[in-house]
């Protein structure tokens, strides 16, 4: 399977050089776009169009920190986006006592529109999402680095984890970004 | 001209004529074509202007007439006048956007908004836009004296899926082969970057006459990278007018229900004030048969809050963008409402810095749209110029619980593709529901639906255990095809989502059977059609003006205007528009003096009762 990697030619790893690709990014654009072919053939513009959704997707994917260790996630088979996902289900209690707790805070400042209240905690919570995504990063870099065997499955559960987490704090920022604005309007 | 024209008729490059760009504008549309590697702009109304009132009129003889002639018409047939169409692209008849101020008659019990007009059936907001669209194109054709089949058309970044599917549709309609649907502030960034060569990154505030984008965008190596986008469709130089509008009509105590025509009328008022008070720190002005005074100040005061609504849109692109204000290279203003001095203050104040208007604001979006116009159409290109854009809106589907799940989230660069595995939560579901929206919100009811489609024909399995891969595809003109495939079986089916609020694809396809019927009724007919609304307002003028003044007349002098009247009404029944044109220049000349008799009267009877003292 050709991964986000093969897109710009690069070995799969957790750290990528953003400005590089960027670079290498307009470069490819300016060759794959539908707009350089506008008038070829419809089997032409197909494989432009399909050529630049997978340049943008990878694109996309590699440019963000957090994108990338979910995808490499995926890669090692575990899809935290799917919907029916079993590592949703199989996270530690640890994070569920911590879900319910910044859930309940949240809610009891939003219900006293207190945007003073809700940036803090957003604050906090950016704090843990870095953390986290630390976290994860470590295990990525391990799993992809070395061969680690045995060790594999540990690395794996651990970066699964870490972005369970990384991706409850999204959404949770998320939300006081929307309790912001409706605030604001 | 014709040499113009015999030069594009032999470019093996250009085998489809003139490729233009065109920019759709809820008040003035404008045709651009880059000629001699120089965009400008195409002369379409009288006088040789380069803007074109996006304004229609509809004849009771089923006639219609485009541009400035249209808007003369206007307050005298305020329901078969369509001004503002823009508004209403893709919108349902219980929009807010619909129901605002205006004085039209819609057509009741449509999904679609469709205004009842004169001569015939409803037509619908993208038949509007057809009709302007196709009279550009007309006269593109006669400047360029050459085909015009190829167009870029330019919407507002914020237009969300139907409102770009119906844009396109009305390009259909009048004939044009749609190149590409292309953001107006990409647009302008295009006009702006190329002109000058720039780098870095640019903000573009883009104020019309009925929406109002937002667009960061980064410039490097020839390539325009949008990084994000916002706006609101429903917000723009024609709230302004309202603004006006809504306190005249308070003083003259007509703001319960008032009829069209006053609506119309005072609009109009409020539209020269506003321009007026660019300049002005007061004007004054007649509506309603009274006299109106508006300070700056007051409405600088009255615009505040919708001037405020588009500050929230650019911080949030801005943080969208990963960008602060101090970051910015420059910012571009574009659009006619940005002449408005309280709005030019506060987009200096909100970016800290003065923008920039160096291209005239009214153009550049047409002239971005030629520019690329010529890029898509011309096959041996030196420049290496890209343009990548992003898709406004999130898109997503429903999920249990009326809970929207989003597949691709706004700012994505466009092409882009997503999908998402749903399971069947029943034993035995053979069918899956796909609702797909649009828009920013938690709850599907605060978001746009687009489509609904049932999923059919999925093997009956225990609860779970069916797949149904749903695919959503957006293509460069940021329009979404979506795909679901059930994963056992392969069972697929495949839609190009076609708005719930739009027109489906057999209503299109009649109206392209109509229009094509209405091409072949040449332009002479045309040409009869248009000359007849002229005839007929200045019959009215006439007989008005007899009624009243009747007196001032010998009874020769009756007999001249009555039989230049009669010569008119009896061309008027014929096809030849040059003689109807004769009689109705010949109806001019024969009351002008009668005219200048009753002007002179009006004069006497002011001064009247004044000794020469008061003078």
């Amino acid at each position: 399977m050709r991964t986000h990697f093969d897109v710009f030619g690069l070995k799969r790893a957790y750290d990528v050089d953003v400005p590089a690709l960027e670079k290498q990014y307009r470069e490819l654009s300016l060759q794959l776009h539908p707009d350089r072919v506008a008038q070829a053939s419809a089997r032409e513009r197909l494989q432009a169009l399909e050529g630049t959704t997978a340049l943008n997707e990878a694109f996309k994917t590699l440019k963000d920190p957090v994108r990338r260790a979910f995808y490499l996630l995926k890669l090692h088979g575990i899809d935290l986006d799917r919907e029916d996902a079993g590592a949703q289900k199989d996270m530690p209690l640890a994070f569920l006592e911590e879900v319910m707790d910044l859930r309940e805070s949240l809610d009891t400042a939003m219900a006293k529109k207190d945007l003073g209240r809700a940036r803090a905690m957003a604050d906090d919570v950016e704090a843990r999402k870095k953390a986290a995504l630390a976290e994860a990063a470590e295990s990525l870099r391990t799993l992809e680095a070395d061969a680690p065997g045995a060790g594999g499955q540990e690395l794996v559960r651990k970066a699964s984890h870490a972005l369970g987490r990384v991706r409850y704090f999204t959404r949770f920022l998320e939300q006081v970004d929307a309790f912001e604005e409706e605030i604001q309007a | 001209m014709s040499k113009n024209g015999y030069l594009q008729i032999h470019d093996p490059l250009k085998p489809k004529g003139q490729a233009v760009g065109i920019d759709l504008g809820t008040t003035n549309s404008l045709v651009a074509a880059v000629v001699k590697d120089q965009p400008a702009c195409v002369p379409v109304d009288e006088g040789d202007a380069l803007l074109l009132p996006s304004v229609v009129h509809y004849a009771k003889d089923g006639g219609v007439v485009v541009g400035a002639r249209a808007r003369k018409l206007a307050s005298e047939h305020p329901t078969d006048t369509i001004a503002s169409v823009k508004r209403f692209m893709g919108r349902s008849p219980d929009d807010a956007e619909t129901r605002k101020l205006g004085h039209y008659k819609f057509a009741p019990g449509a999904k679609v908004v469709r205004f009842d007009v004169a001569g015939g059936t409803p037509v619908t907001p993208i038949e509007v836009s057809g009709e302007v669209l196709r009279a550009l194109k007309r006269r593109a054709e006669a400047h360029f004296s050459t085909k015009v089949e190829q167009a870029v058309i330019t919407v507002p970044a914020y237009f969300d899926d139907a409102q770009r599917q119906a844009t396109k549709d009305a390009g259909r309609l009048a004939g044009l082969e749609v190149l590409r649907l292309l953001n107006e502030p990409t647009a302008a960034a295009l006009a702006y970057g190329l002109d000058k060569g720039s780098q870095g990154t640019f903000a573009v505030y883009d104020l019309g006459g009925g929406t109002f984008d937002i667009s960061i965008l980064k410039l490097v190596d020839g390539v325009f990278e949008v990084k994000s986008t916002g706006g609101d469709s429903a917000l723009g130089g024609d709230d302004f007018d309202r603004a006006i509008a809504q306190r005249v009509l308070e003083t003259l105590g007509a703001s319960e229900a008032p009829a069209p025509a006053l609506v119309a009328e005072v609009l109009a008022a409020s539209r020269k004030a506003k321009e007026a008070l660019t300049d002005a720190s007061s004007v004054e002005f007649t509506a309603g048969g009274q006299t109106h005074s508006v300070k700056r100040e007051d409405f600088d005061a009255w615009v505040q809050p919708y001037v405020q609504k588009t500050g929230t849109v650019c911080r949030r692109a801005m943080k969208d963008a990963g960008v602060t204000a101090g970051e910015m290279d420059g910012v571009i203003l574009v659009g006619g409402a940005t002449r408005v001095p309280a709005v030019r203050r506060y987009v200096a104040e909100l970016f800290g810095r003065e923008p920039l208007g160096d291209i005239n604001p009214d153009q550049v979006v047409a002239l971005g749209a030629a520019v690329l116009a010529n890029l898509l159409t011309t096959a041996d290109r030196q420049d290496d110029v890209l343009l990548l854009d992003v898709i406004p809106l999130s898109l997503g589907l429903e999920t249990m619980g009326g809970i929207v799940e989003k597949l691709i989230q706004r700012n994505s660069t466009i092409p882009t593709t997503a999908g998402q595995v749903f399971t069947t939560f029943k034993d035995g579901q053979t069918g899956l529901d796909i609702h797909v929206l649009q828009g920013e919100r938690e709850l599907v009811e605060d978001n746009r639906s687009l489509a609904r489609f049932t999923l059919s024909g999925i093997p009956p399995l225990a609860a779970g255990m069916a797949r149904v891969e749903v695919r959503f595809q957006v293509d460069a003109d940021g329009i979404l095809s979506v795909s679901a495939q059930e994963q056992s079986t392969g069972v697929s089916q495949s839609i190009t989502v076609k708005p719930s609020h739009g027109l489906t694809d057999e209503e299109i396809e009649q109206m392209l059977l109509d229009s094509i019927d209405y091409a072949e009724d040449d332009i002479q007919a045309r040409q009869v059609r248009e000359q007849r609304v002229d005839a007929e307002r200045v019959l009215a003028e006439a007989d008005r003006q007899l009624g009243e003044h009747g007196s001032l007349l010998q009874e020769e002098e009756r007999a001249v205007i009555d039989s230049a009247i009669a010569r008119v009404r009896e061309l008027m029944k014929g096809e030849d528009h040059l003689k109807l044109k004769e009689a109705v220049h010949a109806l001019d000349e024969a009351s002008r003096p009668f005219i200048e008799r009753v002007m002179n009267q009006a004069i006497t009877q002011v001064v009247a009762g004044h000794s020469v003292e008061d003078y």
